[in-house]
């Protein structure tokens, strides 16, 4: 029994076209035994920064509370809003300063991202516990489904989604990935994030 | 071995923990209160091992005291269990962490709300609608998923918080004999016969 | 090189005198008046108040802070010090409870105040506080009232009535004068706002009066309250005054019939 797996839960992100999706369950557990069907994993960090932190649920509250404050000194001192890519070197510099005492958590970030011409394209990234990034072009996932999520993803996901289909697509991979896995479940949040709008829905999922 | 139950109702949140102190398989006490009260409007029901119990919560309480009388209000029952979340989660990384687990219920004076917090140990916190540590958490848990209301009145939520005690009493081989009820509301704390 | 000298600033003048803490007591006579009066079974902290400049917010600026359920303390010289002392004290108080499940007696909690305050005039790179206090309350299980005093070098005594800060001799020898043992609690109110009006010119709105009754019970004086028992001593005052003048006229009308009475011989 690893530790990874003793609170359970899973994240994914989705690239769709000039949109990102990032979805999650809800649920908190005591290795088999369910505690709360309404634990968020995912965060917004900016208005179009969404990071999802699955793993140890202790260290979900603590990281966050660790990145939320290393965001909002970065914001305050440099007076503009951090981007994706940077905020994912963030994580990992956040993760790798515990490199022998780590964080039990595998981060999964979705953004829109500043381009140099001044229009945004979609951005998904992850990280392992000691904050090696994984830039990804398609989709990442992590937590105690996310072999499951890599196959249902592998299977229903295309390039260029526009944002209602991609919530469709990363809707059913989700709620469909963690039906096969005991320790994730119990209703899901889908966030959509276009350039100006994040579309944010909670799914009712199998409750057993 | 400590059994304890939380559920929140409407305007009110009951908090129960059994009164048994034992030592491996001796009962050394049948009266131990292991519901301490935080503040005007805070409950706090601990278990865990024996020694860390009293002593976090003791902490807890002079911490919380502080608070009041530096700033003239008491912390907001989100901020406290904020707080004490944090201070769970350093110990745990610490040379000697504390091994204790929480149900935290309070009502908010500010936005009349009654609230209910689940920790453990490790710092893992939650807001739920009812909660339980302790082998009670196997009966209870899926008895509230049937009977807990949340609109509910006080009688109506002693009448669940029963049927969890006589579940535990019927099926637990170890079950404690005696608990201690408290409910926080708009009006405080105070405890209650059952 | 110069790390191994010892870079205090309190250090003895040749003739033994520690003018960094003499300095300060000087801090302590420009704060605003504290009078601390105990009765049989009360104890009254009256303080002269500031008076707010016309946009402050009163309720921000405080004299009397509580350090527990049970122990009020006043305190008179800069405020900024007094606050950091305040705030080391109720660590104190909650510390105390936490290790051995009693509150703190007002000896204990002033002795540690003291204690803190002598510590700042004996090690290097700091200050003096520039306070005294005045420490109100009852003893856990007591029902006897205490009033203590503490100064910037760190020396506290019990007192049954005392003054700290502007003027406070003239407070000191009002009440010394007038001070009876066993006030009642009325009485002990009514001594502390005379001692006070000695000094405080502007009258009741520059008053407030702390009354701790017994253990845990702590009430403020309204301003309508002490607005009243100002007016009471006035008129006190003004009928003593007129019974003077009246005495002075009987005199003076008697003289003058006695010398009358010469050329009528």
């Amino acid at each position: 029994m690893s530790i990874m797996q003793y609170n359970g839960g899973s994240v994914i992100a989705m690239v769709g076209k000039d949109c990102v999706a990032i979805a999650s369950d809800l649920r908190l557990g005591n290795q088999s035994l369910g505690i709360s069907s309404n634990f968020e994993k995912i965060f917004a960090m900016t208005e179009r920064t969404y990071v999802g932190l699955p793993g140890l649920a202790t260290d979900v509250t603590t990281l966050h509370e660790q990145l939320r404050y290393r965001l909002n000194m970065y914001t305050i001192k440099e007076e503009r809003t951090m981007e994706p890519e940077t905020f994912i070197h963030l994580v990992s510099s956040t993760l790798y300063e515990k490199r022998w005492g780590p964080y039990f958590i595998e981060p999964v970030l979705a953004g829109m991202q500043k381009t140099p011409s001044g229009a945004f394209r979609p951005f998904v990234a992850s990280t392992d516990l000691i904050g090696c990034i994984n830039f990804a072009k398609d989709f990442v996932v992590a937590g105690t489904a996310s072999e499951k999520l890599f196959g249902v993803a592998e299977g229903l996901w295309e390039p260029d989604l526009e944002p209602e289909d991609l919530f469709e697509t990363i809707s059913q991979t989700l709620l469909n990935a963690v039906d096969r896995d005991a320790y994730s479940g119990w209703g899901a949040v889908v966030h959509v994030i276009t350039k100006d709008k994040v579309v944010k829905r909670t799914l009712k999922g199998r409750m057993d | 071995m400590d059994i304890s139950f939380a559920l929140t109702g409407k305007g009110y949140v009951l908090v129960a923990a059994d009164t048994t102190a034992a030592r491996s398989i001796i009962k050394m006490k049948s009266d131990e209160d292991k519901i301490k009260v935080l503040s005007p409007h805070l409950l706090m029901a601990f278990s865990g091992e024996p020694g860390d119990t009293v002593n976090f919560a003791e902490y807890v309480e002079r911490n919380l005291r502080l608070y009041h009388i530096r700033h003239t209000y008491p912390l907001r029952p989100a901020s406290a269990a904020s707080w004490i979340r944090r201070s769970l989660a350093e110990s745990l990384r610490s040379r000697s962490p504390y091994s204790v687990n929480l149900l935290l219920g309070g009502y908010d004076t500010a936005t009349h709300t009654p609230e209910l917090y689940w920790v453990d140990y490790l710092g893992t916190m939650t807001s739920v609608p009812f909660g339980a540590h302790g082998y009670g958490s196997y009966f209870a848990l899926s008895l509230l998923d049937r009977y807990h209301d949340p609109e509910a009145g006080l009688e109506e939520g002693l009448a669940a918080l029963r049927r969890c005690i006589d579940e535990v009493s019927k099926r637990l081989v170890v079950s404690p004999g005696k608990y201690k009820v408290k409910v926080v509301d708009k009006d405080g704390v105070r405890e209650i016969e059952l | 090189m110069s790390r191994s000298y010892d870079r205090a600033l309190t250090v003895f003048s040749p003739d033994g005198h520690l003018f960094q803490v003499e300095y300060a007591l000087e801090a302590v006579k420009k704060g605003t008046c504290a009078v601390g009066l105990r009765g049989k079974d009360v104890v009254v902290l009256g303080v002269e108040k500031k008076s707010v400049l016309q946009l402050q917010d009163p309720r921000t600026v405080r004299k009397v802070a509580m350090l527990d359920d049970h122990i009020c303390l006043a305190f008179a010289g800069l405020n900024a010090d007094g606050r950091v002392l305040i705030d080391k004290a109720r660590v104190e108080c909650q510390s105390h409870r936490l290790t051995v499940e009693d509150p703190v007696t007002v000896e204990y909690i002033t002795r540690h105040i003291a204690g803190i305050q002598q510590k700042y005039t004996q090690s290097g790179g700091v200050r003096p506080f520039g306070v005294s206090t005045l420490i109100v309350g009852f003893d856990p299980n007591d029902t006897r009232p205490r009033l203590y005093q503490t100064e910037p070098g760190g020396t506290y005594s019990a007192w049954k009535a005392n003054a700290i800060g502007r003027s406070s001799k003239t407070v000191r020898e009002f009440l010394e004068k007038n001070h009876k043992d066993d006030l009642s609690r009325d009485e002990t109110i009514k001594l502390t706002i005379k001692s006070l009006l000695e000094v405080v010119q502007t009258g009741a709105k520059n008053i407030e009066i702390n009354i701790m009754e017994s253990y845990g019970k702590i009430t403020a004086l309204e301003q309508s309250e002490i607005e009243a028992a100002v007016q009471e001593i006035e008129r006190e005052k003004e009928a003593e005054a007129e019974r003077k003048r009246s005495r002075l006229a009987a005199t003076a009308a008697g003289q003058a019939a006695m010398s009358q009475a010469v050329p009528g011989q």
